[in-house]
C-alpha cells in the first residue's frame, strides 16, 4: 500500500537482511495482536483465551490521544501487526476508503447482524460492506446535582423528562454560584461531558433542524455556518461568554467535579451512572433526565462508540476474526460488557435487554440504565458519515473551543468551513 | 606514517555513524520528501506522480500561510529570548561564589523533565480555572488570566514552556564553552585594565565563538522542529494563533493521512531551516 | 571609551570597590534565587499533587496557597497503581535503552566528531552538510512511515534492536562534540603523535579526558533523548513487555478523563532518574573551575 517504499530502501533493505536476518520461531498457538486503548483489556483477553487454547491474544495499549496516530503511520505502512484494532466508528469509512480494514460481513451470521442496534450497523459500515463490528454504543443524559435545586428552590426534573434547551438556559444561571466572592462561581450551573466535541454538540443544531454534513459527505459551506448551526451555537457561546453558566478554559471532566458538587447539571454519557453508583464517597445527592432539545425542534441524541476490526494485511485473518466475532456477539460482548472497571454501553439488543430483565437494574440508582437503554433507541443520532470525520471532528473541536473562550461564532464556523474545504479537496 | 593510511582513517571513523544516519534518517527523509511530488486518489487507492501539485495545493492554501506567519513571528520571538537569556544563566552559575554548586544542579532539573511532561505540567500551572500562576495571581489581586485560550497570550505562553527546558538545556553547553576557556586569558584581560563587561565582550564572545555557533544553530533547529507542546494543550488554537508550521505538517500527514501535502510542508519548512541555518553559520564562521 | 577606561578603572578602585564588592553577589544571588523559583514550582507542585489522592490533585493551587507545594494529605495511591500495572518493568526497560544508547551511541557519535574536527579529507564539507546537518534539521516523528517500513522489513517490530539502532548515530551530538574538539590546542595532539600515538589513542588518552564537560552533556543529552523517547517506541514496540516510560505515563491520559496523580507520578519518576544520574556529574564542572584555577 502506500506509500511505495523508493528503490533506495528496498536495495538497501537487501543488503542490510542478509546480514540481520531475523530469528522468527513459529510458536504453536497463534499470536495476535490488538491495538486498543487503556481500558481494562486482560480480563476479556482472558475469557476468549480460556476458550480458544490456539490463540494468545496481545493487547497493544496506547493512549486515547495516540491512538489515531498509531493506525495512520502503521496500516498506513502497510504493516501486518496489528491483527485487530479498535475503531472509534465515524472513522469506519475513512479507513475502508484506504483498504485498511478487512470486509466483515462472512463472520457474521444474520441473527447476529439483526442482533445490533441498525445505527451501530451502519456506522461500522461502508458503501453496503460491514468494516467493523460494533461493540459498544452511547446514549447521552442529564445528570444533576438535587442539592443544587433545592439550594435554588427549583424542582428538579424526573427521570423520564425531557427539558428544553430554553428551560436549561433559565435554570443553569440559577444553579451558579459564587460562594467566595471572587468575582468567578465555585458552582457551575451547568456544562457538556464532552465539551467541545460534535460527538455530543452536533445534537444541538440537529434539534433545530441542521445537517452535520453535506449529502456527499464532504461540503460544509451552507451546511456547518447555516442559520440552524449559528443558533445553536450562539446558545453554546451565551451558556459560556454570556449567561457565565459553564466554565470557560481547559478541557476537563465534569464527572470529577460534579463528584465534588462544583457543578450542578451536566449531560453525559450512561458511563457516569455506574461510576457515581459505585463511589461509596460520593456526597452529592444526584439524579438523571433525557437529553435536552430545543423547545421548537425536535429531540435529538448522540450515539456511536467503539467498533472493532481487522488489519487488512494481518496473517492471521482467522484468528483476528475469531476474536472480533468473540467480543462483538453473544457471550463476548456481555462479558465486555460486564468487565470490571467497564461501564460501556453495549450495541447488541439481547445484551441492552439485560438492562430490563436483571436484578440488579431495578433500584435507583442503577435503574437509571434503563431510562438511558431506552434513550439509546429512541432518537440516535450518529456522528456525520464522511470519509474525512478526523479532520471534520479535530477542525470543529479547535472551533468549539475557541466559541467558548470567546470567539465570535459566524466567523469561527466561516473558519471552521475554510478549513475543512482545504482538507476536504484531497477527497474531490 | 603512510598518508594513504592517514587518508582513511577519518573515513573509518565516520563509517559507524554516517552509515546509521544514512539508512534510519537520511533514507526516511528522503522517501517522505519524495512523497511531496505523490497523490493518492483516494477513489481509487492509486499512488500517482503529480509533480508540483501538493506545492501548488498548499501555497493556495490560506491556512498554510497563516501557520507561516505564527513561526515566523515564533522563531523571531523565542530563539533571541532562549539564547540571551541562556548566556545570561551560564555567565551566573559560571561565578566562583558560595553555594554556587547548588544553583549549577537546580538549573540542571528541567533538562531532565521531557517536553511532553513539561508542557503537561505547565498545561495544568496556567490552566485558567484552577492553574497555580492564576490561583498566585489571585493571593497578588491580579484578574485571572486566560493564558493557553486567549489569542495575545497562547504564544507567550508556549514560548515560556519551550524555555524552560530550552534556556537551562542551552546554558549547560555554554556553560562548557566558558569552563574551556583559560583563566590565564581573563586575567590578562584584567590586569591590562578591562572592565567586566568588556572582558566579556571584547575577550569571552569570541572565545565563545564555536559553541555559540552550536547552540544558536540547534535551538533554531530545535524551535522549528518543536510540536509536542501544541500537539497536547493548544492543537494550533485559540484561531490558529499557535499553529505552527510543523504541527500542521503533523496533522495533516499523521492524523489526516494527507502525506502528499504534509511531505510538501515538510520540503519547503526544511528548506529555510537550511538556509536560516547556513546564514547563522556564515555569520559565526572562524578565521581558520 | 577604551581610552576613558583605565583612569576610571584605577581611579574607582580606591573608594568604590568595598560597595561593588557588597552588590555584586547579592545581584548574583539575587538572580539565582528567582531562576531557582521558576524552575522548582512546577516541579514541587507535581512532585506533591503526585503524592495526593486524584480528587485533591488542584485543591490548593487555587487559589494558591503553601500546601500546593507539599503533598499535605499524603498518599501512595498512584504510584500503587503504576506499579501495580507494570511501570517498574517500563522503568527498567528504558534504563537499559537508554544506557546502551549512551555507551553505543557515545562511540559512534565521537568517533564521527573527532573526524569531522580534527582531520581535513576530501568531502568533509559535503558530507557534513547532507548527512549530518541534514538529518538534524528533520524531525524524526514526521519521517516516521518510511523508517517503519523499512524496521519492519528487517523483522524488527517489537525487537530491543527496533527500539535501539535507528537512535544511536545523533547528528546534534556529531556536531557538538565536532565543535569542541575542534577547540583543543593542536600542540597537545602533535606531541602525542610525536610519540607515536594512533588516532584512537590519541581520541581516549589525550581528547576525551579534557572534554569532560562536553562528554557529560552529550551522555545526558543521549540518555535523554532517549529516555523520553515516545512516538517511536510507541510505533515500535508497544506490547506490554516492551513498554518504555513514556509509553507507561501516556496511558493515564484516558478517554473518558486522566488520572492527574498517576500521571504525575509516572511524570515524577521518568524526571528523578536522570536527575540522580546529572547530579554526581555536576561536580566535572566544579572541578573544571578549580583545577584550572590552581595552575
Amino acid at each position: 500500500m502506500l506509500p511505495r517504499k523508493p528503490m533506495l530502501v528496498t536495495m538497501l533493505l537487501g543488503i542490510l537482511l542478509m546480514l540481520l536476518v531475523p530469528a522468527s520461531a513459529q510458536d504453536e498457538p497463534t499470536t495476535i495482536t490488538w491495538l486498543t486503548l487503556g481500558w481494562p483489556a486482560d480480563y476479556i483477553i482472558e475469557e476468549f483465551e480460556a476458550r480458544n487454547p490456539d490463540i494468545n491474544v496481545e493487547a497493544e495499549q496506547v493512549g486515547f490521544n495516540d491512538l489515531f496516530a498509531q493506525i495512520q503511520v502503521r496500516l498506513g505502512a502497510g504493516s501486518e501487526v496489528p491483527d485487530v484494532i479498535s475503531v472509534d466508528v465515524p472513522l469506519v469509512s475513512g479507513y475502508a476508503l484506504r483498504n485498511w480494514l478487512l470486509p466483515l460481513d462472512p463472520v457474521f451470521t444474520g441473527d447476529e447482524v439483526e442482533d445490533w442496534l441498525p445505527a451501530a450497523v451502519n456506522a461500522g459500515s461502508y458503501e453496503g460492506t460491514l468494516y467493523a463490528a460494533p461493540v459498544s454504543t452511547s446514549t447521552q443524559l442529564l445528570f444533576y446535582n438535587k442539592g443544587c435545586f433545592d439550594r435554588a428552590g427549583l424542582m428538579p426534573p424526573d427521570a423520564d423528562d425531557r427539558l428544553t434547551w430554553e428551560e436549561i438556559a433559565e435554570i443553569a444561571p440559577q444553579l451558579t454560584f459564587d460562594d467566595d466572592g471572587d468575582g468567578t462561581p465555585d458552582v457551575w450551573g451547568f456544562i457538556w461531558e464532552q465539551m467541545v466535541r460534535i460527538y455530543q454538540l452536533q445534537a444541538l443544531p440537529e434539534s433545530l433542524g441542521g445537517d452535520a454534513i453535506g449529502e456527499d459527505g464532504l461540503t460544509v459551506d451552507g451546511v456547518i455556518n447555516s442559520p440552524e448551526w449559528i443558533e445553536a451555537f450562539t446558545y453554546y457561546y451565551n451558556m459560556f461568554n454570556i449567561w457565565n453558566a459553564a466554565p470557560q478554559g481547559e478541557e476537563f471532566w465534569p464527572a470529577d467535579i460534579f463528584e465534588t458538587g462544583n457543578i450542578c447539571m451536566f449531560v453525559g454519557g450512561p458511563w457516569n451512572i455506574g461510576r457515581f453508583a459505585n463511589n461509596p464517597d460520593l456526597g452529592v445527592e444526584w439524579g438523571v433526565s433525557r437529553h435536552p432539545y430545543f423547545a421548537d425542534g425536535e429531540p435529538a441524541t448522540p450515539t456511536g462508540s467503539w467498533h472493532i476490526g481487522v488489519n487488512a494485511n494481518t496473517e492471521n485473518i482467522d484468528a483476528a476474526t475469531r476474536f472480533v466475532h468473540f467480543i462483538s456477539t453473544g457471550e463476548g460482548a456481555e462479558l465486555w460488557w460486564r468487565r470490571p472497571g467497564g461501564g460501556d454501553f453495549p450495541a447488541q439488543q439481547s445484551v441492552l435487554a439485560m438492562f430490563a430483565t436483571e436484578a440488579e437494574f431495578d433500584e435507583l440508582p442503577m435503574s437509571y440504565m434503563r431510562t438511558a437503554a431506552d434513550e439509546a433507541t429512541v432518537n440516535p443520532r450518529p456522528r456525520a458519515v464522511t470519509v474525512g470525520f478526523l479532520e471534520y471532528e479535530q477542525i470543529l473541536q479547535n472551533t468549539f473551543q475557541d466559541i467558548r473562550n470567546g470567539a465570535d461564532v459566524e466567523e469561527s464556523l466561516n473558519l471552521a468551513v475554510q478549513r475543512i474545504d482545504s482538507e476536504m479537496a484531497k477527497y474531490r | 606514517m603512510m598518508p594513504a593510511r592517514q587518508q582513511i582513517i577519518p573515513y573509518l571513523f565516520l563509517l559507524p555513524a554516517l552509515f546509521l544516519l544514512v539508512v534510519f534518517n537520511l533514507m526516511p527523509t528522503i522517501a517522505t520528501l519524495f512523497e511531496s511530488m505523490f497523490v493518492i486518489s483516494l477513489r481509487s487507492g492509486e499512488r500517482v506522480f503529480a509533480g508540483f501539485a501538493n506545492y501548488n495545493r498548499i501555497f493556495n492554501d490560506p491556512i498554510f500561510w497563516k501557520s507561516f506567519q505564527v513561526t515566523v513571528v515564533f522563531s523571531l520571538l523565542v530563539n533571541p529570548i532562549q539564547i540571551a537569556l541562556a548566556l545570561g544563566l551560564a555567565v551566573l552559575i559560571n561565578q566562583r561564589a558560595p553555594g554556587i554548586g547548588i544553583f549549577r544542579s537546580i538549573y540542571l532539573l528541567p533538562i531532565a523533565v521531557s517536553l511532553n511532561v513539561t508542557a503537561i505540567v505547565w498545561g495544568l500551572m496556567l490552566d485558567q480555572n484552577s492553574g497555580m500562576v492564576n490561583g498566585i495571581l489571585l493571593q497578588l489581586g491580579v484578574a485571572r488570566q486566560p493564558f493557553l485560550h486567549s489569542v495575545d497570550q497562547a504564544l507567550w505562553s508556549i514560548i515560556l514552556i519551550a524555555s524552560w527546558i530550552g534556556v537551562p538545556l542551552w546554558s549547560l553547553f555554554i556553560l562548557a564553552g566558558l569552563q574551556n576557556i583559560p583563566p590565564p586569558v581573563l586575567e590578562a584581560a584584567k590586569i591590562d585594565g578591562a572592565n567586566a563587561w568588556q572582558s566579556f565582550t571584547k575577550i569571552t564572545l569570541p572565545l565563545l565563538r564555536r559553541v555559540l555557533a552550536f547552540v544558536l544553530v540547534a535551538d533554531t533547529v530545535a524551535n522549528f522542529l518543536m510540536f509536542a507542546p501544541i500537539l497536547l494543550l493548544t492543537s494550533g488554537g485559540p484561531q490558529l494563533s499557535t499553529n505552527l508550521i510543523m504541527y500542521e505538517t503533523y496533522r495533516r500527514g499523521f492524523l489526516y493521512g494527507d502525506l502528499g501535502a504534509s511531505a510538501a510542508m515538510l520540503s519547503v519548512m526544511l528548506l529555510i531551516v537550511f538556509i536560516i541555518v547556513g546564514i547563522e553559520l556564515y555569520a559565526l564562521r572562524g578565521r581558520d | 571609551m577604551t581610552s576613558r577606561a583605565r583612569p576610571t578603572a584605577s581611579s574607582a578602585a580606591s573608594n568604590s570597590k568595598p560597595l561593588r564588592a557588597r552588590a555584586q553577589p547579592i545581584a548574583v544571588y539575587a538572580l539565582l534565587i528567582l531562576g531557582v523559583i521558576i524552575v522548582i514550582v512546577p516541579l514541587m507542585w507535581a512532585a506533591a499533587a503526585s503524592f495526593t489522592p486524584n480528587h485533591k490533585v488542584f485543591e490548593y493551587a487555587y487559589p494558591f496557597s503553601w500546601r500546593a507545594l507539599f503533598p499535605v494529605d499524603f498518599t501512595l495511591e498512584a504510584y500503587d497503581n503504576l506499579f501495580d500495572r507494570g511501570f517498574g518493568r517500563a522503568v527498567g526497560n528504558t534504563f537499559f535503552l537508554a544506557i546502551a544508547t549512551v555507551i553505543i551511541g557515545g562511540a559512534v557519535n565521537a568517533l564521527a566528531g573527532f573526524a569531522f574536527g580534527r582531520f581535513e579529507f576530501r568531502g568533509k564539507n559535503a558530507l557534513f552538510l547532507t548527512i549530518v546537518m541534514l538529518t538534524f534539521m528533520v524531525p524524526v516523528d514526521l519521517t516516521a512511515i518510511p523508517r517503519y517500513i523499512l524496521v519492519n522489513n528487517f523483522g524488527w517490530i517489537n525487537t530491543w534492536q527496533g527500539l535501539l539502532v535507528p537512535g544511536l548515530a545523533n547528528s546534534l551530538v556529531i556536531f557538538l562534540f565536532r565543535q569542541f574538539f575542534a577547540e583543543i590546542p593542536q600542540e597537545l595532539i602533535d606531541a602525542a603523535r610525536v610519540d607515536g600515538a594512533t588516532w584512537l589513542r590519541v581520541l581516549i588518552s589525550i581528547i576525551l579526558p579534557i572534554s569532560k564537560p562536553v562528554l557529560v552533556a552529550a551522555a545526558l543529552l543521549m540518555f535523554i533523548s532517549q529516555w523520553n523517547a515516545f512516538f517511536w517506541p510507541l510505533l515500535i514496540a508497544p506490547t506490554k513487555e516492551m513498554r518504555v516510560v513514556q509509553v507507561e505515563i501516556s496511558l493515564a491520559i484516558g478517554q473518558y478523563g486522566t488520572v492527574w496523580n498517576e500521571l504525575l507520578a509516572g511524570s515524577m519518576i521518568a524526571a528523578i532518574v536522570p536527575i540522580l544520574l546529572v547530579i554526581p556529574f555536576q561536580r566535572y564542572y566544579v572541578q573544571a573551575i578549580t583545577g584550572t584555577g590552581l595552575e
